[in-house]
Order: structure tokens, then C-alpha cells, then sequence
């Protein structure tokens, strides 16, 4: 890790009690697999993130080698550690906080050809990238939501074993790559993807600090700091020291932490009633109730210590319902800790029966009543592919319409070719491969002479296609006509349709008083039934708060995969009746409409106003966002698929 | 493959039956053609593919071949064997498991020039890439659906074909490249291409265990892999061993292993019922019948393995509906199988007696 200034001291940080014990336990056992902070801007995410390096225990390594191999760990060695001599020479080191940028490229993570080594020597060698460094490591990534896709799978690709496989630009590696993943998001920002979300051990919301008294301490000791940092890290010293050393205690006394069988039936019983996925949480929440246990002095572990695990492990791993938090449940899991204690005494003879497909009614924390309703019928989706439009100049889409080779330096190098004109992605190792069987007939000094010819430039792709978004009122008048059973039916055809073309659908819905993103543009039809399968429809009609949530998505979704083309399909009857602050409700809902026009997003209104149009608000609202108008009354349920597929055409 | 830890024995991951069969079934039979893991996070998905590598039985091959050719099967030499041929000197030796990487590029993957003998001999040579390795070894991807379309293609094309024609900067080559597929994937992370789907001779759905003690046992034995791995895999060396033995006997008796007509009209009547695409599902439902009454050492298929089978080969190559997940009617199926056999007790009745073939897998 790169430092230009001082590191604020970690124990310094003013409250934020849970992300401080969720950062300290990881540093007592790496095991449990890092955290993920989730958090508003401004509450300390990052500094505590980095501050924690100071506390990191100290590890064997064996000295010199590029990977930091555990002198004892005899399977776990790198193939240069395998060909060494025993016995290895050991140094002592820290763990290290190692940084993944988040424009960080994919040759870059996973390591790629040594240039400089081929160039100079004639020699192919292994340039080891960030996954390298992160091996025994905590790897931290700053705003990771924001992370590329392609860097993503390939951080899942080397979380899932441990194990970094390169095989790229002419080099075939591998290396033992087992990090701490410590990650902080604002989830304004947009969500994780479920598969990376797992990947956190831990995970902690952590909100601004209410109290008056407390945020002045916050600003007078950050002031203190800014202005005499080394005397303020000086001033806090003896505070670290302790830290260090109850870290160093608890690491001692882990080993001989014990977990009754008791308390592992309460850890399974909690894990199944919170309905999880999989079995890490299982794992993860042992792990960690016996850390924090150890964190105590004890070596066995309480069920206090079961309920504080559950708590940071099972809150990122819970099935979100819309309309509300992604929370656990504090209610639901104290039944399981008795249920679990009672079956120590008698039998179980629970069983639930399985939830009736009926809709159900709920009486919403507003006071509005709210009918689920299900999926609407599987629709006709035609095969021809969602039409774009005619000329783009940065990228091209081959005749499948599945993917694209983009122009510009993100998306995954995949193979090489012969330059119209010669630009910065020169791909080296085709380059010299092409050089490299006339090297006989040339003079130069060094052991590589590359003339133009040679020059290759590098082929990315990327996963790409349209995010088609729909903007849907969810506000009583669309409950009583069934639309929005129309509505998931589409977006599913859609879905099932666009899985060959890498598009992309997502749903954001309002009612009551604010928006929701009730599915993260995803071409998991798996995920999208997950999370559309309640939907509350009632309540009020706060349409200017849907159309910004849109917008929001929309300019992420650009964010992290810039060539994607939006579209924005809304459907409403434009009645707005909540404004976003003091100005009236459609006059707000006019002014974004008009951003997303400015932003460059083709969009679709579909008026859902039933017969003579009396208002026409939806249709104004078109104009404002230069979108293509239609009455939902004009269109067969099944034709809204059909209808997002031309809505460019 | 590349460890740089203990692998989890097989025999320890608790229940997942269905993943572990499908698995070892392939390793019965490698014609079966691979299988998908599909299922939500944190199922042993990767832990259990991984594991495999270590049941995986001995077969022929020529001794030095970098694509580590079948002696017997003349046609599918590659070009050094061919010139070679008939000298041959083989040896026996285990498949092995062979890791694509998501990010790898197409180079390692086709293979290329050897940049190294370029430079220093001025000469163009192959490069063999993952696709020569793979070559009658298990091509084994993590998070399938996660791979670059590109390289999808040329997987395509070299599982369509069992060749890999290589034609790039200067170098031509063709090897062979038949290999057996296994990928894991969490449908959550978006799907597979259908095309790809199809190349996967089984799939299996598979989800956390829902009943508290035996998660117990999950945390207990994971627990205690990871404080003493050697101790704890040694614990299991007898199941491991006695698996790898039930394999290499099941792969003996597979070829005695007999599909009588009837068990092949069951099988011909779920696939059409079933609606399947081609007649790949056919194919692949009598192997993996076969294989399995083979691992239960049986010479004969019965309708057990035919329905064991069918959950087996079937549930990635339903049409799928919007609303319902990708799976198989078994209700549907029980009908077919039915029918076959209400056929058969008339046929039974009109002719007194029944032909048996014994066909090759």
C-alpha cells in the first residue's frame, strides 16, 4: 500500500464500534474472510480500511520470494518456493493492505507478460500482478461496487480456491493467491453482485454519528490530526500498543477456542430459519463467534458471541424484499437461538407449510394497503435481436449481436491482429511472437529487434448489449388493473430472451413515498425471479423520485460498463402526487424527464390512464423526455416485450 | 491442476448425492460428456470438481505424446503419433483435470507460436495450448457462465469437431482435443449459452442442505479440515479408496453392462415426451443408464437407472418457460415410463420372448 500522508490511527476513530470489531477480528483470523463496509460518504469507511494496517499481526515468510509463501505451509508454496532448497530462508514481515484501484486493468490484477524481461533477455517471464501481492493479504477495494465486471469475475475466479491460474499473452503461471477481501461501498452507488457479495466474510452498515457532542469530537480530532499529524499518531501510540497486543492475545488463544455442540446446532438452526444460500454463512459465523470469543480472553464460545456473529455475518447474505432494507431480522433469529435451545430438550415437531400462491394483503408502515401479486403469463418473445441504433462509432456488434469488440483499453484482451494504425494497446506478446523468427536476419542490441511490421495491437471484448430499464408505477391505480403482472411477464420474456445476447434488464419501481431499484440491471433470470417475486403495489405516486432512481441506474450502469445502451421504458399515467422537495409534483417529474432526455437515453412512455385520456400528463411528459408514446390499453399484455424490441427501431 | 492446498476428499462432502454421482459417473465413463454444477454460493460446487481429480482411474496412452493420444483408436493419432505409428511404446496414466481460467486468452487457449524457440532457433513451432492438455482429460471450468464469449466460440468449435485447427500468426496445426467438460456455475451471476449447455452431458441443481444437523456436520467436518487437513483427509483415505476401487470395477464391467430394447424404447419415449432438442439426450441417457448400472455392478439396466438417468441428462435440455425453473416434469417422465412398460406387457404377451443387444458406450 501507497502511503503519501499519515495513517490516521485506528484507534482514534470515534465510534463506529461494529466496523472496528468487524476489521479487528479479521485481523485476529484472516480465515474469516474479510468484510465489506457498507455506509454512507463520509463515515470513516476508508480511513478505518487502511488504518487497520497498522494493526496487522505479524507472518512467516519465506525471504525473497514474490508471493510471500508460509515457510510451513509445504502444499501452499509458489513453483519457485517448490524448487528451493530447505531449509528457506525466513523473514518476518507485517500483513500488508494491499489496494485495488478500481481503474485497475485485468492484466494488471492477474498479473501478465514480463516486458521488460522479454525484451531484454529474449526470455518469457511472469510479471505478477495485484492477486501476486494480495497472496497472505488483505485486499482492499475502495468504492467496490463500482469495480468493472471483468475484474470482478476474475477476482471470483481466484476467491473461489485460492489460486491465481494465468494464462494469458503467451505466459502459463500459477500461483497460490488466498486473500482478505475488505471492500467499502455506498450502496447509493448501486448494489454488489450476489456472487462477489458471498465473498465478504463480514459485512457492516455504518450510519453518521447523531450526537452532537460526539461529531464535534470527530472534527476536533481530525483537525489535530491535519494539523500536527505526527504528533497526533505520537499522541495515540500508546492506544495502538494495546490494540496490537490484545490482537496478538487473541490470536494465541484461538486455537484452543472450543464450540460446544450446542452452540453449533444454534448456529445451523439460525442459518436455516434466516433461509441463506449455501453453507459459508455456517462456516463464516463458527469462525467468528470463536474469534470474537477469543477477542474476550475466553476460550469458549457463548451464545452472546453466536448472536454478535450472526449479526455481521448474516446481514449481506439475507434475501432482500422490496420495500425494504436488506436487514436481518433481530426478532426472527432470537426464535431460532430458542428453538435451538429447546430441541436440546425435546424433539423438534416444527414443519411449516409451505406459503399459499394466493395474493397477499399488507398493511404497509403508511398506512396503504398493498396486494402482491405473481408473475404474469410467459409471453412470445420473436428471436430477431433488440434493434440498435444504426452507427456508433466506438463500438461494433458482430452479426449474433451477443457481444462486442470494443475500441477503447477496458474489456479483456482476447486475441491480437495487425494494426490499421499503430496506438498505445500494443499487444506484446503477439508482437513479439511475430518478431521473433526473424531475429536471425536483424541487428540491434537488444535481444528482441521489433520493427513496425511486427506490431500487434490488442483485441477486447467485453460482455455488452442494451440495459433496457423499466420505470414502473406501483401505486394503487396499477394494482387494480393487474398491470403489473404485465409487466414482470415482460421483463422475464425479455430476460430469457436477451440471455444470448449479454443484454441486460432491470426494474425500478415507486410507490408511497420513494423509489426502489427492485432489480439491478442482471441477465440472471434466475435473480430476477427471486426479486421479483413480491412486489407491493398501493399507495401514492411519487413519479419524479422513480425517474431520478432511473436515472441514477442508468448512469452507473454507464459507469461500469460504458458501452452499454440504455433504455428507459416508463410506465405510468403521469399523475404524480409527491414531489421531491417543495415544487410541485409534476413539475418535478418534468425537470428529470427533461435530464434523461439531455443525457442521451432513448425511453418509451407507456400511458397506463384507462380510456379518454382526460390528463394527458404522461403524454407531456413524453415530449419532455423525447420518448415514444403508446396507451397501454392499446397493447395486449404480450406485446410490451415486443414493443421495448422496436422502441429504437 | 493446480493446488496450492489439500484437496477435500469427496467422501467427506456431506450429502450433494446427486453432484457427487454425476461426477463420478464421468469418471466411469468419460463418453457420459462432463457435467454442469449448477447452484446458489457456498454448496461445494468448485470443492467438489476439484476433488474429482483424485478418483480419476488410469487409461492408455503413448509414452512422450504431449496430447497423450489412445494408442488403439488409430484415426484419432495426433500428427507426431501418426508418423510414429505403428511403433507406439505406451504407458499407462490417470486423467487429469485441466483448469480454463476465466481470463484467459485465446493464445493459451488454441496454443501458438513458441515464442522461446523462435527467438533462439529463428524456427516457427507449435505451442500447444489448454485445448492439447484438455485432450482426453476432464476440461474443468469455475464459474462457467462467467467465461468470454470468445473463448466460449472456440471451445465450441473444438468440442464440435474433437480437433482444434490452429491457423495464426504463421503457424498451421491441428490436434486432436476431445475432452470432457465440468463446469460450476451460480445461475444468479447471469446463464450459459445454449450451445454450451448442450456440450455438458449431465447437469445438476444443487442447494444448502435444510435440516440443522446435518449443517452441523458440514461445519464439524470443514472445521476440522482446516485445523488438520492431512489428519483429516488420511480419516478418509478408506472411503476414497474404496470409491476408486467401486470405480475401476464399474469401469470393467462396463462393457458387459447390456440396454435391452426395451429399456432403449423407454429411453426413446421420455426424450420424445420430455421434448427434447436432437437426439443428443438419447444418446447420452443410454450411457449414463449403462454407467450407472455399472457402478451398482449389474450387467443390465433396469428402470431405476433409466429414471436415475433421465433427472440426470434432462434437466438442462428442457425448453425452458419463463416462469417456471429449468427443470424436469418427473410426474411427465413416470407417464412415459409407464407407457413403455403398458407396451411392453403387450408385446410380452404376443411374442413369448425378447431380444437383448449389448451395445457399445
Amino acid at each position: 500500500m501507497h502511503h503519501f500522508d499519515d495513517i490516521y490511527p485506528f484507534s482514534a476513530i470515534v465510534g463506529q464500534d461494529l466496523m472496528k470489531k468487524a476489521l479487528l477480528l479479521n485481523a485476529i483470523n484472516p480465515r474469516i474472510g474479510g468484510v465489506l463496509i457498507k455506509g454512507e460518504k463520509g463515515t470513516a469507511k476508508s480511513t478505518a480500511a487502511r488504518a487497520l494496517a497498522h494493526l496487522l499481526p505479524d507472518k512467516e515468510v519465506v525471504d525473497g520470494c514474490t508471493f510471500g509463501c508460509d515457510p510451513a505451509d509445504p502444499k501452499g508454496l509458489c513453483p519457485e518456493c517448490r524448487d528451493r532448497n530447505l531449509p528457506f530462508p525466513i523473514k518476518i514481515t507485517s500483513m500488508r493492505v494491499v489496494e485495488l484501484p478500481i481503474s485497475a486493468t485485468e492484466d494488471k490484477v492477474v498479473g501478465s507478460l514480463d516486458i521488460e524481461h522479454a525484451l531484454k533477455m529474449g526470455e518469457r517471464k511472469f510479471e505478477p500482478g495485484v492477486l501476486a501481492k494480495a497472496h497472505r493479504n488483505i485486499l482492499y477495494v475502495d468504492e467496490v461496487n463500482l469495480l468493472n465486471d471483468h475484474i470482478v469475475d476474475v477476482l471470483l475466479d481466484a476467491a473461489a480456491m485460492g489460486v491465481n491460474i494465468i494464462e494469458r499473452e503467451g505466459v502459463s503461471y500459477a500461483h497460490p493467491s488466498a486473500f482478505i477481501l475488505i471492500g467499502t461501498m455506498n450502496p447509493e452507488e448501486g448494489d454488489l453482485r450476489p456472487q462477489l457479495l458471498d465473498r465478504f466474510g463480514l459485512c457492516v452498515d455504518i450510519v453518521g454519528i447523531d450526537d452532537a457532542d460526539t461529531r464535534v469530537e470527530v472534527v476536533r480530532r481530525r483537525k489535530s490530526y491535519e494539523d500536527a499529524p505526527e504528533a497526533f499518531i505520537h499522541s495515540w501510540q500508546s492506544e495502538e500498543e494495546d490494540l496490537r497486543e490484545r490482537i496478538r492475545r487473541a490470536k494465541e488463544l484461538l486455537p484452543r477456542v472450543v464450540v460446544s455442540y450446542d452452540m453449533l446446532t444454534m448456529i445451523a438452526q439460525i442459518c436455516l430459519d434466516m433461509a441463506v444460500d449455501g453453507h459459508r454463512a455456517d462456516i463464516v459465523m463458527l469462525r467468528t463467534a470463536s474469534t470474537i470469543a477469543a477477542f474476550h480472553g475466553r476460550t469458549d464460545v457463548t451464545e452472546e458471541d453466536v448472536r454478535e456473529a450472526a449479526e455481521l455475518v448474516l446481514s449481506h447474505r439475507m434475501h432482500r424484499q422490496p420495500f425494504s432494507e436488506q436487514q436481518m431480522d433481530k426478532e426472527k433469529m432470537e426464535q431460532s437461538i430458542q428453538k435451538s435451545q429447546q430441541e436440546k430438550k425435546q424433539p423438534e415437531q416444527e414443519q411449516q407449510n409451505p406459503e399459499n400462491q394466493q395474493p397477499k394483503e399488507n398493511t404497509m408502515p403508511d398506512g396503504s394497503t398493498t396486494t402482491m401479486f405473481a408473475e404474469g403469463d410467459p409471453f412470445k418473445v420473436n428471436q430477431k435481436p433488440l434493434a440498435i441504433p444504426r452507427r456508433i462509432d466506438s463500438f461494433r456488434r458482430d452479426g449474433s449481436g451477443r457481444r462486442s469488440v470494443t475500441e477503447s483499453r477496458d474489456g479483456k484482451y482476447v486475441r491480437s491482429r495487425i494494426p490499421e494504425t499503430i496506438g498505445p494497446d500494443i499487444a506484446l506478446d503477439a508482437t513479439i511472437r511475430a518478431a521473433a523468427p526473424h531475429q536471425k536476419d536483424r541487428d540491434g542490441t537488444l535481444a528482441v529487434k521489433i520493427e513496425s511490421s511486427d506490431l500487434r495491437e490488442k483485441v477486447r471484448e467485453r460482455k455488452m448489449g442494451n440495459t433496457v430499464l423499466f420505470v414502473v408505477d406501483a401505486s394503487g391505480s396499477m394494482g387494480a388493473q393487474q398491470r403489473m403482472t404485465a409487466v414482470k411477464g415482460a421483463i422475464l420474456s425479455l430476460l430469457i430472451d436477451a440471455y444470448q445476447k449479454r443484454d441486460r434488464v432491470g426494474l425500478v419501481v415507486f410507490r408511497g413515498k420513494n423509489a426502489e431499484i427492485l432489480l439491478p440491471p442482471t441477465s440472471s433470470v434466475e435473480l430476477a425471479r427471486k426479486c421479483m417475486q413480491q412486489l407491493p403495489v398501493g399507495g401514492k405516486t411519487p413519479l419524479a423520485h422513480g425517474l431520478s432512481k432511473a436515472l441514477e441506474v442508468i448512469k452507473r450502469e454507464k459507469m461500469i460498463n460504458r458501452h452499454t445502451i440504455p433504455r428507459l421504458i416508463l410506465i405510468s399515467d403521469g399523475k404524480a402526487n409527491v414531489s421531491l422537495g417543495s415544487g410541485s409534483p409534476f413539475d418535478d417529474a418534468k425537470e428529470i424527464a427533461a435530464a434523461i432526455h439531455d443525457a442521451g437515453i432513448s425511453s418509451f412512455v407507456i400511458d397506463s390512464e384507462k380510456g379518454f385520456i382526460a390528463f394527458g400528463l404522461a403524454q407531456t411528459l413524453s415530449l419532455e423526455m423525447g420518448a415514444k408514446y403508446l396507451k397501454l390499453e392499446d397493447l395486449q399484455a404480450d406485446q410490451i416485450a415486443e414493443v421495448v424490441k422496436g422502441i429504437s427501431a | 491442476m493446480h493446488h496450492f492446498n489439500d484437496i477435500y476428499p469427496v467422501s467427506a462432502i456431506v450429502g450433494q448425492e446427486q453432484m457427487k454421482k454425476a461426477l463420478i459417473l464421468n469418471a466411469i465413463n468419460p463418453r457420459i460428456g462432463g457435467v454442469l454444477i449448477k447452484g446458489e454460493k457456498g454448496t461445494a460446487k468448485s470443492t467438489a470438481a476439484r476433488a474429482l481429480a483424485r478418483l480419476l482411474p488410469d487409461r492408455e496412452v503413448v509414452e512422450g505424446c504431449i496430447f497423450g493420444c489412445d494408442p488403439q483408436d488409430k484415426k484419432g493419432l495426433c500428427l507426431d503419433c501418426q508418423k510414429k505409428a505403428p511403433d507406439l511404446k505406451t504407458k499407462m496414466a490417470p486423467m487429469r483435470v485441466v483448469e480454463l481460467p476465466i481470463s484467459a486468452t485465446e493464445d493459451k487457449v488454441v496454443g501458438s507460436l513458441d515464442i522461446e524457440h523462435a527467438l533462439k532457433k529463428g524456427e516457427k513451432k507449435f505451442e500447444p495450448g489448454i485445448l492439447a492438455q484438455a485432450h482426453r482429460n476432464i476440461l474443468y471450468v469455475d464459474e462457467v457462465n462467467l467465461l468470454n464469449d470468445h473463448i466460449v466460440d472456440v471451445l465450441l468449435d473444438a468440442a464440435a469437431m474433437g480437433m482444434n485447427f490452429i491457423e495464426r500468426e504463421g503457424v498451421s496445426y491441428v490436434h486432436p482435443a476431445a475432452f470432457i467438460l465440468i463446469g460450476t456455475m451460480n445461475p444468479e451471476e447471469g446463464e450459459l449459452r445454449p450451445q454450451l449447455l448442450d456440450r455438458f452431458g449431465l447437469c445438476v441443481d444443487i442447494e444448502g442442505i435444510h435440516d440443522a444437523e446435518t449443517r452441523v456436520d458440514v461445519i464439524r467436518r470443514r472445521q476440522k479440515y482446516e485445523d488438520t487437513p492431512e489428519e483429516f483427509i488420511r480419516s478418509y483415505e478408506p472411503q476414497e479408496q474404496e470409491l476408486r476401487d467401486r470405480i475401476v470395477r464399474a469401469q470393467a464391467l462396463l462393457p458387459q453392462v447390456a440396454v435391452s430394447d426395451d429399456m432403449l424404447k423407454m429411453i426413446a419415449q421420455i426424450c420424445i415426451d420430455m421434448a427434447v432438442d436432437g437426439h443428443r439426450a438419447d444418446i447420452t441417457m443410454m450411457k449414463t443408464a449403462a454407467t450407472i448400472a455399472a457402478y451398482h455392478g449389474r450387467n443390465a439396466v433396469i428402470d431405476e437407472d433409466i429414471r436415475e438417468a433421465a433427472a440426470l441428462v434432462l434437466s438442462h435440455r428442457m425448453r425452458r418457460r419463463p416462469f417456471s425453473e429449468q427443470k424436469m416434469d418427473t410426474g411427465k417422465m413416470e407417464q412415459s415410463i409407464l407407457k413403455t412398460q403398458g407396451q411392453k406387457a403387450g408385446i410380452a404377451a404376443a411374442q413369448q420372448h425378447t431380444h437383448t443387444h449389448t451395445h457399445r458406450h
